[in-house]
């Protein structure tokens, strides 16, 4: 790279739709932002279009980094856009096979007779069992019968078996069984790829267990295609730049590591967007958020505390959600943390619809990118979020993305005024009606967020973005008493912001299920060094410096009895003191959850917890010197607030002619290329010298 | 008061959302694995006439007998109600389900106002009685069954009376675990009793009202369009409990199902008499089975509410084993008889619907409760339902190895297990050749068999469908039987009853072996591709394949012999 030469840390994101771009100047802080369209079955092919695109006329050796999120693996899981799934095998406990099968014995949507399993990953006639026991003290119970093994292997051969996953009873306890089938198959089936339980989530309870190490075993030959084609497709190009890949915890790996545990990064597009809020967040003061993304076809929302998003440490891929919550047994378990998120079918796509009880529904269904809402003119005849949006007043009557798309009024109006004629509603109300059922929608997996993790929602600041976020977040707020809402410059595009200001994650866990009482903090001590010198081997090889280097401890622990438990803090070195001080942490946080705390209770331990962090320089955004602090207005137009009950003359201001310190008082909207904000009545909107937006109820 | 269509909606997923909540802080905080784990529980809101508004999606044998513990559980308690209060019951003659089911109450007040009630339901693991677990197989009086609780006033003021928690600490065998789960049950009403209230400060009492009827008007609008699209007609069916828990006589369960326009009628007259044995099913249990099956032929997205069940007239009678008068035993009537109720409906409703209507699934939730001391001395207490195979479908076959019906807790971790109790498990897989042949195969059942690892243990079985298997459905055949057998630990083999109650020493195993699914259609029409795919994964045998479907495979090659098959089948169909 010669002198002078501008830098850049550049994101792509790739979504259902769109395929998004964010490069970032390390000289200037400028953003550039483009979008091209997804595409589904090579989705390499979208990311390497957009990253000509950005290189047209700069030197592919000013790109410095990339950060990736996919969703190739939630595609593959779900079957969708010909993914083929490998053959794929499990060599289990003899008696046990079916493990993986029965799951939890329970069905996923109780009163549906017709329910089924989610396919299976692993045919039953490749599962295959082994004498060998371990008991739940890891002491041996019946050794391994190598015979078996052998069998085993020799008919995987035969089978043409591409990938395998080990997974023995108790072997959180002792994985010497799983650690010697390993050694055979990498001798015997040298092109197989190999995931043992013990090692992908090394968690306690089999059946999560197993099915972690069945996913990441189904998805590492895809995986590793895929991020092979993409690494060489950027060194075809000239960029020599290092590939991350974000993980469904919020912490980037690089793409070697990702492509030997791919279970890591299911979550990959959704957690880059809580991590986008909770960087944002930081930037302006509020360490606290809950982060809202409404895009096209869902709403999603985080919690962030202390700058750090709440993770859960299970979670089901390819499952189906309802109201905001996961059906349990309609996907695949994966033990791993996950960027804790609640969903729910609403986007700017969802279609209202009323059913014959008279009442007035939105979504589930989606009219998606095709055929689209109504007033996009490209097909589609139902009533969407959208819609009733742009009939109200808050979108641009004419057209969005800066003209590039133009909107018909009049087939919004049609579809609409069709729905309002089943429920005797005019057209007005029936729009209403929809952007108010959908906020209550969008509201419960608020509350799931906060209400229910024993949060109060008041001391959050909400951070909403997605195309959609910033048009509904006035009314959310006030239906959760949130005074606050911070608006990125570029909603549409945040999720690739966030891959910008990620740090790398590694996490590593241990099972040990003792009481607290009786548990020596040596060992304990022993087993977080063994896991921090792996954590600190992986980031060596990505290049990470020490000084870069950070180590979180943390302990799963419940009260004896419980089962599930809840993650706490520990110090290091670990010793009595840390282990007292954990146990204490942990009766602070049941009280906060859960309402109660029971002092006197013994506590038990059921995990160790690592987490490697390697710590990247976080983006400098580019600021804005203007100083004179009026707005031009750009337009007006009568807007239906449903809270008012009535049409107001709303000013509209375009978001580039913003400038730091303005502050314009709802109602107003501001339009922008990727998004629209609506400040409602009661609610003033303030821009700082970065261009994020705040808004604030009764201008506090 | 009128409230507008948008504001009636937007209070009713308030209202479902605030009973999941509820859900979500019992199972948080509860101790034992059957809440936290298996979740065997239910939460609920009630308006001020102490009528169903909205149910979280639980368990479905809870559906019916919520309502009426509401009902009929706090009629001494009118006007001697104040906010902090919460009554508790179990007695299943007013409850509706059996002991261990216990229901805890709540009423909401805004100042001194009623808004409603929320309540819950949770089964706890032992209540006392002759057995651990307290679902002894061979009762004959209530009074074995456990600690009876008629509607007391357990929280006063916000406080638990120390005295009533006293009392049920002294008659069951692991009170510490009983109370964890008592506050978590209060920790769930008073999630409940907050969302309510700040609905009400939101919308205003008299809003929230005339929503909680506009939400029930509106179930029943959607349960009435429902009904009226089924054949008007009347539809019997019965089936048979193979026995009773007391003797080996069986005793029937008859039904009558009218379908009149948009309403629709159960008879169950020609129902046996009450019976000595604990399979009794008391009203409560009786109307979760109507329920559950008119929910789930129609529309699960109608909300669950009193509106559902508007159109719907009963005819139970009064000392029959469906509707018994005290002290019958009743243990077995919420978890085996009320599977039987289903069957019996499902098979009456198939001959209206046959297009919604799957065969018989395994028909029991094959209960095994056990306990004793420890090698420590330490008392322990396990109970556990154990899934089988649901029945073929039309367009699709049974699952394998799933709970069916009126039961969807989970299972407890081996790995959870094995770290707590003297217990080592031996297997966990599905059965093959046990789901009932098929055009759409019945799912095969599950054997899990475990070995005890303490000096000894009392063992209860509580199941059905060993003598009598699931019926198929359009010329499916039946599923397989469950079984039960004790394997001593000199190797001596014992085939036990489906409902008793044994003892065990250290090195004895139980393998519990449950039924398959009854098929759906003519099996010799089942595409041989399907039949070869079972084969290979080992859920069907070579000759079950020939004897059931006629299908010859090449040994070999693994592959259908084509013409073998076509001449087999035409020689089977003749």
């Amino acid at each position: 790279m010669t002198e002078g030469q501008e830098s850049f840390r550049v994101s792509v994101d790739v979504g259902g739709t769109f395929t998004d771009l964010v490069a970032l100047s390390k000289e200037s802080g400028d953003i550039l932002n483009i979008k091209v369209p997804t595409v589904p079955r090579n989705p390499e092919e979208g990311v390497m279009t957009a990253l000509s695109r950005f290189l047209d006329g700069r030197e592919p050796s000013s790109i410095r980094m990339v950060g990736h999120a996919t969703t190739i693996a939630t595609n593959a899981l779900f079957g969708q856009v010909d993914l083929v799934l490998p053959k794929t095998a499990l060599i289990t406990t003899k008696g046990f096979k079916d493990v993986v099968e029965i799951g939890r014995q329970r069905r996923a949507e109780v009163y549906n007779l017709f329910f089924s399993r989610p396919r299976m990953l692993v045919e039953r006639r490749h599962r295959y069992e082994v004498e060998e026991r371990m008991g739940p003290d890891g002491s041996v119970l019946v050794p391994l019968s190598i015979t078996d093994v052998e069998e085993a292997l020799k008919d995987m051969e035969a089978e043409g078996i591409e990938s395998l996953a080990i997974g023995f009873l108790n072997s959180y306890a002792n994985q010497s069984h799983e650690e010697e089938v390993l050694r055979m198959a990498e001798e015997h089936l040298p092109n197989v790829r190999l995931s043992a339980s013990s090692r992908i989530s090394g968690g306690y309870r089999e059946y999560e267990r197993f099915s972690t190490a069945v996913v990441n075993a189904a998805l590492v030959p895809i995986i590793h295609t895929y991020i092979s084609q993409l690494a060489n497709d950027l060194v075809a190009s000239g960029v020599g730049a290092p590939l991350y890949v974000m993980q469904s915890n919020g912490g980037m790996a690089t793409a070697k590591v990702v492509s030997d545990r791919p279970v890591t990064i299911v979550e990959s597009g959704p957690a880059s967007g809580v991590i986008a809020a909770a960087w944002l967040g930081e930037l302006v003061g509020r360490p606290e958020v809950i982060s809202f993304d409404m895009g096209g076809t869902t709403a999603k929302a985080g919690t962030i505390r202390g700058r750090v998003p709440e993770v859960v440490s299970e979670y089901e891929v390819a499952g189906k959600v309802h109201m905001g919550r996961l059906l349990k047994g309609s996907g695949y378990p994966v033990s791993f943390p996950f960027i804790d998120l609640a969903e729910c079918s609403a986007g700017g796509g969802t279609i209202a619809w009323a059913d014959e009880g008279g009442a007035l529904n939105v979504g589930p269904v989606s009219a998606g990118a095709n055929p689209g809402p109504a007033c996009y003119g490209t097909g589609g005849k139902e009533p969407t979020i959208t819609d009733a949006n742009l009939i109200l007043g808050r979108l641009n009557p004419q057209s969005l993305l800066d003209g590039g798309m133009p909107v018909y009024r009049r087939n919004a109006r049609a579809a609409l005024e069709h729905l309002g004629g089943k429920l005797e509603m005019g057209v007005d109300e029936v729009a209403a009606s929809v952007v108010r059922i959908a906020n209550s929608i969008m509201s419960k997996i608020l509350r799931i967020v906060s209400v229910e993790r024993g949060f109060d929602p008041r001391r959050f600041a909400l951070v909403a973005f997605g195309g959609a976020g910033p048009m509904h977040a006035c009314p959310l707020a006030e239906e959760l008493g949130i005074g606050e809402i911070v608006i990125p410059p570029n909603p549409g595009m945040f999720s690739a912001m966030g891959l910008l200001t990620a740090d790398i994650f590694h996490d590593y866990a241990r099972a040990m299920v003792r009481r607290a009482g009786e548990v020596d903090p040596a060992a304990i001590e022993g087993l977080f060094m063994e896991m921090e010198g792996e954590g600190r081997e992986t980031l060596i090889a990505e290049g990470v410096e020490t000084v870069a280097m950070r180590f979180q401890r943390q302990l799963d622990l419940r009260y004896l009895g419980q089962s599930y438990e809840l993650a706490v803090d520990v110090a290091s070195p670990f010793d009595s003191e840390a282990l007292a001080m954990g146990v204490e942490a942990f009766h602070r946080r049941h009280k906060d959850v859960y309402g109660y705390a029971t002092a006197d209770e013994p506590v038990e331990l059921v995990n160790i917890r690592l987490r490697a962090i390697g710590m990247i320089p976080k983006p400098q955004l580019k600021e804005n010197k203007t100083s004179s602090g009026s707005v031009a207005q750009k337009d007006q137009r009568l807007v239906y607030f449903e809270g008012e009950e009535r049409w107001v003359e709303t000013p509209i201001f375009d978001r580039r002619n913003l400038v730091p310190g303005a502050k314009i008082g709802g109602p107003s909207i501001i339009e922008q290329y990727d998004s629209t904000t609506v400040v409602y009545p009661g609610w003033i909107l303030s821009i700082d010298k970065h261009g994020i937006i705040t808004l604030r109820r009764g201008g506090e | 008061m009128t409230v507008d269509a948008t504001t009636v909606e937007v209070i009713k997923g308030a209202l479902i959302y605030a009973a999941e909540e509820m859900g979500v802080a019992l199972r948080k905080s509860a101790y034992s694995p059957n809440i936290k784990e298996r979740m065997d529980h239910s939460c609920a809101l009630f308006d001020h006439e102490r009528r169903l508004v909205a149910q979280a999606e639980h368990i479905p044998v809870h559906l019916g007998s919520m309502a009426l513990a509401v009902r009929e559980g706090l009629r001494n308690y009118q006007g001697d109600l104040d906010a902090g209060d919460m009554i508790l019951l179990n007695d299943p003659y007013i409850s509706g389900t059996h002991l261990p089911d216990l229901t805890l109450i709540a009423p909401v007040y805004q100042e001194d106002e009623l808004v409603g009630y929320a309540s819950n339901k949770a089964h706890h693991v032992d209540v006392g009685g002759k057995a651990p677990g307290s679902i002894a197989g061979d009762s004959t009086e209530l009074y074995q069954e456990g600690l009876i609780i008629p509607p007391v006033k357990f929280v006063h003021m916000g406080r638990i009376d120390e005295g009533i928690a006293s009392l049920i600490r002294s008659n069951v065998r692991t009170p510490d675990v009983q109370m964890g789960d008592l506050r978590a049950q209060i920790a769930a009403n008073n999630t409940g009793i907050r969302r309510l209230l700040e609905l009400v400060e939101e919308y205003g009492l008299e809003t929230v009202n005339a929503s909680m009827g506009a939400v029930k008007d509106y179930s029943e609008r959607r349960m009435r369009a429902e009904i009226g699209r089924m054949p008007s007609g009347v539809y019997e069916a019965r089936d048979l409990m193979e026995d009773t828990g007391y003797g080996d006589e069986p005793a029937e369960i008859a039904v009558k199902v009218t379908i009149d326009g948009d309403s629709i009628g159960f008879d169950y007259s020609g129902t046996a008499p009450q019976v000595r044995g604990p399979v009794n099913a008391p009203l409560g249990v009786t109307l979760a089975g109507i329920y559950y099956t008119l929910i789930s032929i129609t529309d699960p997205t109608v909300p669950v509410n009193d509106g559902c069940f508007r159109p719907v007239t009963l005819h139970i009678p009064e000392g029959c084993m469906m509707n018994p008068r005290r002290p019958a035993p009743v243990a077995g009537g919420n978890v085996e008889t009320s599977q039987r109720n289903v069957d019996v409906l499902m098979r009456a409703l198939s001959q209206a619907v046959p297009e919604r209507v799957p065969a018989a699934g395994p028909g029991t939730m094959s209960n095994i409760s056990i306990g004793g001391l420890k090698r420590d001395g330490t008392p322990w207490t396990f109970y556990e339902t154990v899934g089988g195979g649901s029945g073929g479908r039309p367009g699709s076959d049974g699952v394998d190895g799933v709970h069916v019906n009126m039961t969807n807790t989970m299972n407890t971790p081996i790995e959870a297990l094995e770290t707590y109790l003297p217990m080592r498990f031996d297997s966990y897989i599905l059965r093959p050749d046990t789901g009932g042949p098929g055009e759409w195969r019945g799912g095969c059942g599950i054997e899990r068999s475990w070995t005890l690892e303490a000096p000894n243990a009392t063992l209860s079985i509580l199941a059905e469908r060993t003598k009598i298997p699931p019926w198929g459905l359009k010329g499916g055949g039946y599923g397989a039987l469950g079984e039960y057998i004790l394997r001593r630990r000199d190797g001596s083999v014992e085939r036990l009853p489906s409902k008793c109650t044994v003892s065990l020493e250290e090195g004895d195993s139980l393998i519990i072996r449950t039924p398959g699914g009854g098929g759906y259609g003519d099996p010799l029409k089942r595409n041989p591709e399907l039949v070869l795919k079972d084969v290979l994964n080992g859920l069907v045998t070579l000759e079950a394949a020939i004897r059931d479907y006629g299908v010859t495979i090449d040994r070999v090659k693994m592959v259908v012999l084509i013409e073998e098959t076509d001449r087999l089948r035409a020689s089977s169909g003749a």
